[in-house]
């Protein structure tokens, strides 16, 4: 899958193993891709800020928890030790993947760069990803014409 | 103090995604739960016991990251 991928596109995705594994997850998810995209020059130009997507991400999980009762301030379990294995990609990264080279596909682009993965990460309606950049309130719909 | 009332979100979306938020949860707290049992002298035999599931389970699941912490011995 990742012949076409250019050096920026490759680096997006080291970038967002990167992410899962400080954020202690097994899995690389879609927020890790758009974390880890949020870190580049190109796309802060763009309005996309890591830290504040970070934060964002920690208040949809605080939302999400609040909406059936949990209070995300009253439980913190004790720092766990984290594994050694490599993190799988998850559903919502392969997703966002094969939605990137559909994109890179439909604009004729035979290589796919980090903007093409920006798009697989922009065209999910649902999941974390999407919802924290409702929460970061970006504009998705013009971030999109602008790549 | 009184208790909030009972709380269910009417989007499906927002329900949808407390369930992931609380998998994420309910992951942390496995993963230290289980780490403090083990330190504590637990065997995994009774972890899985008390998380009612089988052993193989709970060992495939931790014991690569726990290898080798303080007070577990290995493989019981």
């Amino acid at each position: 899958m990742f012949e076409r991928f250019t050096k920026d596109a490759r680096a997006t995705v080291r970038d967002a193993r990167r992410e899962a594994v400080s954020a202690g997850a097994d899995t690389i998810e879609a927020e890790h891709l758009l974390l880890a995209l949020a870190g580049r020059d190109e796309f802060q130009a763009l309005g996309l800020d890591h830290d504040r997507l970070a934060d964002a991400l920690t208040e949809e999980d605080r939302r999400s928890l609040a909406s059936v009762g949990v209070n995300r301030d009253e439980i913190e379990p004790p720092p766990a030790t984290q594994a050694r294995r490599e993190p799988r990609f998850a559903t919502s990264s392969k997703l966002a993947l094969q939605r990137a080279l559909a994109a890179a596909k439909k604009r004729g682009d035979r290589h796919l760069d980090a903007g093409h993965v920006l798009l697989g990460v922009l065209s999910a309606e649902h999941g974390r990803a999407a919802r924290a950049m409702r929460i970061a309130e970006i504009d998705v719909g013009e971030l999109r014409e602008q790549i | 103090m009184v208790a909030a009332p009972p709380t269910f979100p009417q989007d499906p979306a927002d329900a949808l995604a407390a369930v992931g938020a609380l998998r994420r949860l309910a992951d942390r707290v496995e993963d230290a739960a289980v780490e403090q049992a083990l330190a504590d002298g637990w065997s995994w035999t009774e972890v899985a016991e008390a998380l009612g599931v089988t052993r193989q389970a709970v060992h495939k699941k931790h014991a690569p990251r726990l290898r080798g912490i303080r007070g577990w011995k290995g493989g019981r």
